[in-house]
């Protein structure tokens, strides 16, 4: 390394203009004050006040906060973004996994496979909401199949459960590549020796997988597991197009997110309402990451 | 060192605070005084008129430039979806436009923002070149004034299906009028073919409580009271309509988009809709085209629902004479009658509905549709409440839809819409 040049670029640079190393950060630093920083402190400051969408409003206190242990549709969002996590995050920590396996092998026509199972982590998520909604529909393609092999039809679209259920089918499936290329990554790092060693002390695929590969990607899982969980506790997207703006039969499929929109948007909007939402969700969501990094320094331990 | 630190500290949270001190400003309108020239720069926000009406409104721009030396108007146009919040979003942040497209329940919460200028002040000498009612409109309950400009009306048509209704055995030429022919329409069309064809693909909405000649509202308009016998009434006949298959399965979780579409695939047998759905039938449902039949909307009232689109002057404008110039020139009786001519829709200017445009037939579908609307309009209602909002739509369909499910009986239903509803009125203030 150039470590003479670099050094005495850098002596040269602070003796000519000491605020430089901030003037470099400067452009990062007021965008993520701007738009990060700034609506945070702001929500959590509205969440205190009955601000709405045209009135200043005053300050409440714990008003909002008091207000959320008694409205039911607080605690629906509660329960679906929770049922979110736990429908979701377990299909999206093994399935990637196993996909990534699938396609690691070098095979003729395998990088097919792999852009293929990456396309819908690239499309709008709007569009393949659509197109999942058209299939799904009573008269969809997907009815239409099962009613010919007799199963008859299913009301993916009007059964509040099923509805969640269709929704996070297609948050698995879009997310699936994504998380396919993380795992990609720690795979190519698993040594082949120990596959080799533990071949030929006898151990079947499936012992392998479990003693190998497993361990050698653990700290990945964790990764994915802590990344896929904050995703579908905030999920949105896929629940409001598969539900509707309502949010499902009598709102029973409102996610917290969804309520926050509700609540907090148009002329008659109540952002401090919405804001105390959101500080919630922010609450969850911490405390979500922070199990699951703890979940994993125990089973270091 | 520490200075130039210090300094850049400084500029960083002016940065972080300004913002937040720009937006607790505001509060308090203006003054309603609209008085002097007619001159300078003004913004015009429409609500989805440029896709089909680009040409219409550069030239009325321009006419009104060349009436006007000096004047410039800019205009923004924004899709039907998302209007709302692109409004709020312009009022919150002080940049709402100076002239925009309203219809009377988005004008409420922006003249109780102090938002709108009150025209009863500002442009009294005008009413009397708009249709009463229309006028009328436009006002807000529990506040003194009239707070836009009555722009076009609209009815909307209700679309049939009439090979449906024939494949059910029903006269196509006789469509259900009154909500009690509704149910009776509906229970044979699900009957007739096993529960396949639903006849409305939407759970009701504060309007159909209207037009089946339930109160809304209390006298004062302080307080909702569509929880009467009549409403638990209409509510009981829709489950009933529920139940046997007559609504779609998935009408709980239905918006105008989806059920247009159900509409188009032959889904449902009947969908309200505007003139503009022909042209749209006729490109992407050819078969359903030949087989579209158009009636009124259903009442049992006799009276049908009116949209009223209304031209708001917003209150802090810089140049509010020659906004209100410019509202006042789009809305008068000559281009009212040339924009209903090129739209379908009809004019709230004071004697335009009996221009022969409106009241003479040539024998095609086009003008029975405009005539028999245009004949509808002189006795529409405005079912909407003007402080019915967004929040407050949540509320009613997702209490409906529990009562169509069975959760709870239609009596509890609408009596939690009203308490709900009630709430956030009191909360809007």
């Amino acid at each position: 390394m150039a470590s003479s040049t670099v050094s005495s670029g850098t002596r040269r640079v602070r003796r000519q203009l000491p605020t430089s190393p901030w003037l470099f950060a400067a452009p990062g630093l007021l965008v993520a004050g701007a738009f990060i920083l700034y609506p945070f402190v702001s929500t959590l400051v509205n969440s205190f006040t009955d601000r709405r969408t045209l009135v200043p409003g005053e300050f409440v206190g714990l008003a909002n906060f008091r207000e959320l242990l008694h409205d039911d549709m607080f605690w629906i969002g509660l329960r679906n973004s929770t049922l979110y996590v736990l429908g979701v995050v377990p299909a999206l920590v093994l399935l990637p996994l196993l996909l990534a396996m699938l396609v690691q092998k070098t095979i003729p026509g395998i990088t097919f496979f792999r852009s293929a199972f990456y396309t819908p982590v690239v499309a709008s998520i709007v569009v393949v909401g659509l197109i999942w909604v058209w299939l799904l529909d009573e008269r969809g393609l997907v009815n239409a199949v099962l009613e010919t092999i007799g199963v008859g039809r299913i009301g993916f679209l009007s059964d509040q459960w099923l509805i969640l259920l269709s929704a996070m089918a297609v948050t698995v499936w879009k997310g699936l590549g994504y998380y396919m290329i993380i795992y990609l990554a720690a795979l190519a790092n698993v040594p082949r020796e120990l596959h080799e060693a533990a071949a030929v002390d006898g151990a079947g695929a499936l012992r392998r997988f479990f003693t190998v590969t497993v361990p050698a990607v653990r700290s990945t899982m964790v990764l994915v597991a802590a990344l896929a969980s904050v995703a579908a506790f905030k999920v949105f997207s896929e629940v409001y197009l598969m539900a509707g703006p309502d949010g499902g039969p009598a709102g029973e499929d409102t996610t917290l997110v969804m309520l926050v929109q509700r609540t907090g948007t148009g002329l008659t909007g109540r952002v401090g309402y919405a804001s105390a939402i959101s500080v919630v969700v922010f609450v969850v969501t911490l405390v979500l990451m922070l199990l699951v990094l703890r979940a994993d320094r125990k089973e270091e331990s | 060192m520490p200075t130039s630190r210090r300094s850049l500290a400084v500029a960083a949270v002016a940065a972080l605070v300004l913002p937040l001190s720009a937006c607790g400003s505001g509060g308090g309108g203006g003054s309603s005084d609209a008085s002097g020239k007619v001159e300078g720069d003004i913004t015009f926000q429409t609500w989805n008129l440029r896709a089909n009406f680009k040409p219409y409104f550069e030239d009325l721009i321009a006419d009104f430039e060349e009436k006007y030396p000096g004047t410039h108007v800019k205009w923004i146009d924004q899709p039907a979806e998302g209007y709302a919040d692109k409004i709020s979003a312009d009022a919150a942040g002080g940049t709402l436009a100076d002239v925009v497209n309203v219809s009377p329940d988005l004008a409420a919460p922006l003249a109780q923002a102090g938002l709108a200028l009150d025209l009863d002040k500002a442009a009294g000498q005008y009413k009397k070149e708009y249709l009463e009612a229309a006028w009328a409109s436009q006002q807000v309950p529990g506040l003194d004034g009239t707070y836009a400009f009555p722009w076009y009306l609209n009815t909307g048509p209700l679309f049939y299906n009439k090979s449906l209704f024939e494949k059910a055995g029903l006269d196509a030429g006789e469509p259900p009028a009154t909500y009690d022919e509704l149910f009776d329409t509906a229970l044979q069309l699900a009957r007739k073919t096993d529960g396949e064809v639903a006849t409305l693909a939407n759970v009701p909405t504060i309007e159909d409580f209207g037009r089946y000649g339930v109160p809304l509202m209390n006298d004062e308009g302080t307080a909702f009271a569509f929880d009467d016998a009549k409403g638990v009434e209409l509510l009981t006949r829709y489950k009933e309509l529920y139940d046997a298959g007559g609504l779609d399965s998935q009408a709980l979780t239905a918006t105008p988009e989806s059920s247009g579409k159900k509409f188009l695939t032959g889904a449902v047998a009947m969908n309200p809709g505007s003139a503009l759905d022909l042209a749209n039938f006729k490109k992407q449902a050819p078969g359903l085209y030949e087989n579209i039949g158009i009636t009124d909307q259903i009442t049992s009232t006799g009276h049908v629902n009116m949209y009223v689109m209304g031209l708001l002057v917003n209150s802090r404008s810089e140049r509010k004479p020659a906004a209100v110039a410019f509202a006042r020139f789009v809305t008068d009786a000559a281009h009212q009658m040339s924009f209903a001519k090129q739209v379908a829709v009809f004019p709230s200017s004071a004697g335009s509905l009996d221009d022969a445009y409106f009241t003479e037939e040539d024998g095609t579908d086009e003008t029975r549709v405009r005539v028999a609307a245009a004949k509808s309009l002189k006795t529409a209602v405005n079912y909407t409440p003007v402080l019915f909002s967004e929040q407050m739509k949540t509320e009613l369909r997702n209490e409906v839809a529990k009562a169509l499910q069975g959760k709870q009986s239609p009596e509890e239903a609408l009596d939690n819409a009203v308490k709900a509803c009630d709430r956030l009125l009191k909360q809007q203030g």
